[in-house]
C-alpha cells in the first residue's frame, strides 16, 4: 500500500520509492531492499504497477513503476480499509475520558 | 487464474530476461546510492561500498525477488530431480548395480503377473461373464460328469436362480463334397447357448427353440472363419447346405466372432438334439455339459441347492438307479483355470520372494551408500537443510532411481512375454493373450513406486537415528555404523538368505519331479516309434467290416514298406490321456454295492499292438487274430486292474470282467492275459486301470496306427502319408507324430514351471550373494579400526577370521533356518506339483542347505580375506 501511495503522484524508481518512503515518514520507515524488490514483483505480477525504462532527470537509465488504473483503486480501497482499521485502533488506544 | 497464469507464461518466456531486468535494475539503484554518497563528497572506492553496504545482500534480493516469479514447489521438485540425477550419475557402479536388480525384480513380476492377469484374472469375454455357471451332475464317486437330457430340461424349465440356461457338448463330424474329406470341430448347443456367450450373426440368424426340436430339418451356423475359409466367404451361404457326416445341414446363420468357449477351434455350431432314450431316461448320460446365467444377486450355493431341489424332485416323481445324483456347479472362470491357479500362484509367490530379494539388496546397498554419505548429509543440515527437505531429497533420488529401474523392467517383461508365447506350454488357455496392457502397465508402476518408497525408507529409518554433531566430529568411515544399522543390514541379509533358500528348495523339488518324471518308464518302447491318428468318415466307412478291412489293408501296407518293422492299431494311445471310463466287475468276486463299482478305462487294440509297442506281457496270452467278433469274448488287463484283485498276474487269467459293473447290461469278457502298466494321461501322472479289448470285437473308426521303424521315424512320415492316400485319400490324418512327441506333449506345463522356478531361483542366488558380499565387506570396512589394533596387539590372521567369520556364520545360519522352515511350510502347497518323489525329499533338502551355505561362504570370503590383510600401521596411521 506505502508503494503504491509513492506512485500516486508520480511514477518513481525503486530507489526513488524508497526515498520517498524514508523522507515522507521522518525516517520512521526504513526500507530494506529485501523487502522492496519481491514487493515490486508482486505488485507487477497482480498488474496493480506497470513498469518501464526511462532516463532519470540526472541522466541515470531507471527502471519507473507507475500506477495502472487497478493498481488506483485498490489503493483507493486499501487506504479507506486502513483508514477504517487506524481510526478504530486510535479509538481503542486513546486514553479515556 | 489469470495472475497464475501470467506467472506461468513469464516464467516460461522470459525467466532470463526477467533476471537480467532485476539486475540491471538494481545496478540502477545502487548507482543512485554511489552517486548520493559521492555529492556527500566520497571518494568514488568509498563510495561504491558504503552503497554496498546500505543496499543490503544483492543476492539475496534478487533470490527473493526472482522466487515472487517461480513455483516454489514445483522448482524444489525440480532442483531435487536434478539432485537426484546427479548423485546417480556419479554414484554410477551402484546406481547400475541397483537399476538392474530392480529391472529384474519388476520385469519378472510384470511378465508373471501379466500371464496372471491374461489367464486368471481378466474377465472372460462374454457378457456377465462373472456370472456364468458351469453345471454338471455329481455322482457318490465322480463329479462334474454329463448332465442328463432329462434333467437339463426340468432344470432349465423350473429353477428360479438363472437367467438363462443352455446344454452343450463337442462333437467332431467329417465335412465331405466340398473337396477333400475334412475333419471339422463343432460345439453341439441347445439355442440358448449362443446369446449367453454374447454371438451375434453377421448373416442369418441364430438356433431358436424350434431348432432344438428333434424333428426339425437339420442346421447349422458356422462360425466367420469357417466361412471364409472353408465355404469361401460365399455371400449366399444362408439356406445352402453343407454335407456333414453324410448328412446335408442348411446353413442358418454366420456368426460374427466365435465366442471361443471350447478352448479350442470351432468350425461351426450344430443344435443339441435328444436321442429319443435321452428324452425319455432320466439316466441316459451323454456328454452334455451346462452353462448357467445366475441372476444377479444369486449366490452359488443358493443356485446349487435350487437345482438340487429339482433333482430330489425328480427322484420323488421317477425313481431310478442315479436318485443320489446332485448338481455340480462352479464359476465358469474357476473351471477353466483348476490346476492352473496353483501352478500360477506359486509362480507370482516366487516372483514375488525374487521382487522381495531385489528390495531388500536394493535396501541393503543404500544403507551402505547412506552412512558413505552421512557427512554430506550432515553438512548440508550445517547449513541449513532441514530434515524434512533432506529427506524429501533422498526420496526422489530413491524413486527416481526404481522408476528407472521399472523402465527397463516393463522392457525385460516384454521380452519375458515373447519367450513365454514361444516356451509356453500350448494348452494354458488364454496364456497367449498376456500382454502389456493396460492393467498390467499400472501394475508395474505401482509395483515401481512401492518398491521405490520401501527401499527409500529403510536409509530414513536409519537416518533419523544418526546424531549429527557426533556425526560431524567423527571419522568419516564411523558415520552412521550405529548398532541398528548393523542390525537392519543383517535383518536384510537373513531375508534374502532365506527367500533363495525357499526358491532353491522349490525349483528343487520341481526338478527332481521333472526328472524322474522324464526318466520314468512309460510302460513301452517310445524310440523310433511314429503313431498315425485316424478318423474314418462314416461314408463309405458305415459298417465295421469296412472300418477293420480298412485297417487291415493299411497296416499291410504298411509292413509292406522298406523301413518299417511292425505295425499296430490302437484306440487310445498311450500319453493321450483318458479316453472313456467304463464301471466293471469281476464275476467270481462278491458283488460290490452301487457305491464301491470300481472304474477302469478301456482301450481296443488290435493284435499286432502290444508287440508293436513292446509291452511286456506279464501273464497269459496277448489279443489274437483269433479273437474276431462272433469268438468268445476276451480282454487283456493291466498291471494296475491285476494287482487290485489278484494276489499275483497269474491268478488273474481265466477270470471274468463284467463290463458296466453289476447294475447295467454289460458284456462279460475273459481275461486272456496281464500286461504292464503303460503312462496313459501324462508321464507325470500315476498308473490307472486299463482293460485292452480286441479291435475286432468292439470297432471304432478312430484309431492309432502305431509304426515301428527301423530307422528315424521322422523320415517315414512322407511314405506314410504316400501309403494311406494309395488306400484312400479321403481319410483326413488327424496326426502324424513320433511317440517321444506324444510323450513329451504331456510334460510340457511341467517343464516350462520348473524352468521359470530354476531361473527365479538362480536370480534370487545371485541377488543374494551380491546381498551377502556388500554386507560383509561393509561390516569388515566398518572394523578396520578394530582389526588393526587387535592385530596391533598380536591377533593372529587365524583370530581375526575367526571374529568376522562368526558374524558371517551366524547370519548365513539364520538365514538357513528361516529359509528351510520357510520351505518346509511351501512343500505342502507344492504337494500337487510334486510327481515321484517326496515334497520334503531330503536330497533336496541337503543340497539346498549345501548350495545356500556356499553362496554365503563364497560371498563372505573376499570380504573375509581382505579383513586379514589390513595393515594395522598403516590404519592406525589414518584414524
Amino acid at each position: 500500500m506505502l508503494i503504491l501511495r509513492s506512485l500516486k503522484l508520480e511514477a518513481n524508481h525503486a530507489y526513488g520509492i524508497s526515498q520517498f518512503l524514508q523522507q515522507q515518514s521522518d525516517s520512521e520507515f526504513l526500507v530494506d531492499n529485501g523487502s522492496l524488490y519481491p514487493a515490486l514483483q508482486r505488485l507487477l505480477q497482480r498488474e496493480w504497477i506497470s513498469a518501464q525504462w526511462k532516463v532519470s532527470p540526472n541522466g541515470r537509465r531507471a527502471r519507473y513503476y507507475s500506477l495502472t488504473p487497478a493498481g488506483h483503486k485498490q489503493l483507493v480501497k486499501a487506504t479507506s480499509k486502513w483508514e477504517r482499521f487506524a481510526l478504530a485502533m486510535a479509538r481503542i488506544l486513546a486514553p479515556e475520558g | 487464474m489469470r495472475q497464475w497464469w501470467s506467472k506461468v507464461a513469464r516464467a516460461l518466456a522470459r525467466r532470463r530476461d526477467l533476471a537480467n531486468e532485476l539486475q540491471q535494475e538494481m545496478d540502477a539503484h545502487l548507482q543512485f546510492l554511489i552517486d548520493k554518497n559521492r555529492e556527500r563528497g566520497m571518494g568514488p572506492e568509498e563510495a561504491r561500498a558504503a552503497a554496498q553496504r546500505e543496499f543490503g545482500n544483492r543476492t539475496l534480493v534478487h533470490e527473493r525477488s526472482y522466487q515472487s516469479w517461480q513455483f516454489p514447489a514445483f522448482e524444489s521438485v525440480l532442483q531435487d530431480l536434478r539432485y537426484a540425477a546427479r548423485g546417480i550419475w556419479r554414484a554410477r557402479v551402484f546406481s547400475l548395480i541397483v537399476i538392474l536388480t530392480l529391472a529384474v525384480g519388476i520385469g519378472a513380476n510384470t511378465a508373471i503377473f501379466s500371464a496372471v492377469y491374461a489367464v486368471l484374472l481378466k474377465p472372460l469375454p462374454f457378457p456377465s461373464g462373472e456370472r456364468l455357471l458351469w453345471l454338471g451332475e455329481s455322482s457318490a464317486k465322480a463329479s462334474g460328469i454329463s448332465v442328463t437330457w432329462v434333467n437339463f430340461d426340468h432344470w432349465r424349465k423350473e429353477n428360479r436362480s438363472f437367467e438363462s440356461m443352455a446344454g452343450f457338448e463337442k462333437a467332431d463330424l467329417t465335412l465331405t463334397g466340398r473337396g477333400q474329406a475334412v475333419l471339422t470341430h463343432a460345439g453341439v448347443v441347445t439355442n440358448e447357448f449362443l446369446p449367453l456367450t454374447g454371438s451375434r450373426p453377421i448373416m442369418g440368424r441364430l438356433f431358436t427353440a424350434s431348432d432344438d426340436e428333434p424333428q426339425s430339418a437339420a442346421t447349422v451356423v458356422v462360425t466367420s472363419a469357417f466361412w471364409a475359409k472353408t465355404l469361401s466367404a460365399d455371400p449366399q451361404i444362408v439356406g445352402k447346405t453343407i454335407t456333414l457326416n453324410g448328412t446335408a445341414y442348411i446353413v442358418i446363420g454366420v456368426l460374427a466372432r466365435d465366442p471361443c468357449f471350447f478352448l479350442q477351434p470351432i468350425d461351426y455350431y450344430l443344435p443339441l438334439r435328444p436321442t429319443p432314450a435321452q428324452a425319455s431316461n432320466r439316466d441316459a448320460h451323454g456328454d452334455m455339459r451346462v452353462l448357467g446365467l445366475l441372476k444377479s444377486g444369486v449366490t452359488l450355493s443358493q443356485a446349487r441347492s435350487d437345482l438340487d431341489t429339482i433333482l430330489q424332485r425328480l427322484a420323488l416323481a421317477d425313481p431310478g438307479p442315479e436318485d443320489d445324483h446332485r448338481a455340480f456347479a462352479e464359476f465358469l472362470t474357476e473351471q477353466r483355470t483348476g490346476d492352473l491357479s496353483h501352478v500360477f500362484v506359486l509362480l507370482m509367490a516366487s516372483v514375488c520372494l525374487v521382487l522381495i530379494l531385489a528390495c531388500a539388496n536394493i535396501g541393503g546397498l543404500l544403507l551402505i551408500r547412506m552412512t558413505t554419505r552421512a557427512r554430506e548429509l550432515a553438512i548440508r543440515t550445517a547449513i541449513g537443510a532441514g530434515r524434512s527437505r533432506i529427506a524429501r531429497q533422498l526420496l526422489t533420488e530413491t524413486v527416481l532411481i526404481s522408476l528407472l529401474g521399472g523402465a527397463f523392467g516393463v522392457l525385460l517383461a516384454d521380452f519375458g512375454l515373447r519367450a513365454i508365447e514361444v516356451l509356453g506350454p500350448p494348452d494354458i488357455p488364454r496364456l497367449s493373450e498376456a500382454s502389456l496392457n493396460l492393467p498390467v502397465l499400472i501394475f508395474a508402476v505401482a509395483l515401481t513406486l512401492a518398491v521405490g518408497l520401501v527401499c527409500s525408507l529403510v536409509p530414513l529409518v536409519s537416518s533419523n537415528k544418526v546424531n549429527l554433531i557426533l556425526l560431524l566430529k567423527e571419522s568419516s568411515t564411523g558415520g552412521g555404523a550405529s548398532r541398528i544399522g548393523h542390525a537392519l543390514r543383517g535383518g536384510l541379509v537373513i531375508a534374502e538368505i532365506a527367500a533363495a533358500v525357499i526358491l532353491l528348495f522349490t525349483s528343487g523339488i520341481l526338478l527332481r519331479s521333472l526328472w524322474a518324471a522324464e526318466n520314468l518308464n512309460p510302460g513301452f518302447e517310445p524310440g523310433h516309434l511314429l503313431a498315425l491318428e485316424l478318423q474314418l468318415p462314416p461314408l463309405p466307412y458305415k459298417s465295421e467290416g469296412s472300418i477293420l478291412d480298412f485297417y487291415r489293408r493299411l497296416e499291410a501296407a504298411l509292413r509292406a514298406r522298406p523301413g518299417v518293422e511292425s505295425v499296430g492299431a490302437v484306440n487310445c494311445p498311450p500319453a493321450a490321456g483318458d479316453c472313456g471310463d467304463w464301471w466293471y466287475s469281476v464275476v467270481e468276486r462278491p458283488t460290490p454295492s452301487r457305491e464301491d463299482v470300481p472304474v477302469t478305462m478301456v482301450n481296443m487294440a488290435d493284435p499286432a499292438y502290444l508287440r508293436t509297442m513292446r509291452i511286456p506281457l506279464l501273464a497269459g496270452r496277448a489279443l489274437s487274430d483269433r479273437d474276431q467278433a462272433g469268438r468268445p469274448a476276451v480282454a487283456v488287463i493291466n498291471e494296475e486292474i491285476a494287482r487290485a484283485w489278484w494276489k499275483d498276474a497269474r491268478s488273474a487269467v481265466g477270470q471274468h470282467i463284467e463290463l458296466g459293473g453289476p447294475y447295467m447290461k454289460g458284456p462279460v469278457i475273459e481275461i486272456v492275459g496281464v500286461v504292464a502298466n503303460v503312462t496313459q494321461i501324462g508321464l507325470d501322472s500315476p498308473p490307472l486301470p486299463e482293460i485292452d479289448l480286441p479291435a475286432a470285437q468292439r470297432v471304432d473308426a478312430a484309431m492309432v496306427v502305431m509304426i515301428r521303424t527301423r530307422g528315424n521315424p521322422e523320415s517315414m512320415m512322407a511314405t506314410v502319408r504316400q501309403t494311406l492316400a494309395s488306400i484312400d485319400g479321403n481319410v483326413p490324418i488327424q496326426s502324424l507324430k513320433t511317440a517321444d512327441m506324444w510323450l513329451g506333449a504331456t510334460l510340457v506345463q511341467r517343464r516350462f514351471t520348473t524352468l521359470l522356478l530354476v531361473l527365479f531361483a538362480g536370480i534370487a542366488v545371485i541377488l543374494a550373494s551380491i546381498g551377502c558380499y556388500g554386507v560383509f565387506n561393509y561390516w569388515v570396512s566398518c572394523r578396520r579400526q578394530e582389526i588393526a589394533i587387535r592385530m596391533a596387539m598380536g591377533a593372529g590372521t587365524i583370530a581375526i577370521l575367526r571374529s568376522a567369520g562368526r558374524q558371517a556364520a551366524r547370519i548365513g545360519a539364520l538365514g538357513l533356518v528361516a529359509g528351510l522352515a520357510g520351505s518346509w511350510a511351501a512343500s505342502r502347497w507344492l504337494s500337487s506339483l510334486v510327481f515321484g518323489v517326496s515334497a520334503h525329499d531330503a536330497t533336496v533338502l541337503t543340497l539346498t542347505a549345501m548350495t545356500a551355505f556356499l553362496v554365503v561362504a563364497l560371498s563372505a570370503a573376499i570380504p573375509l580375506w581382505r579383513a586379514t590383510q589390513i595393515d594395522p600401521i598403516e590404519t592406525l596411521h589414518e584414524a
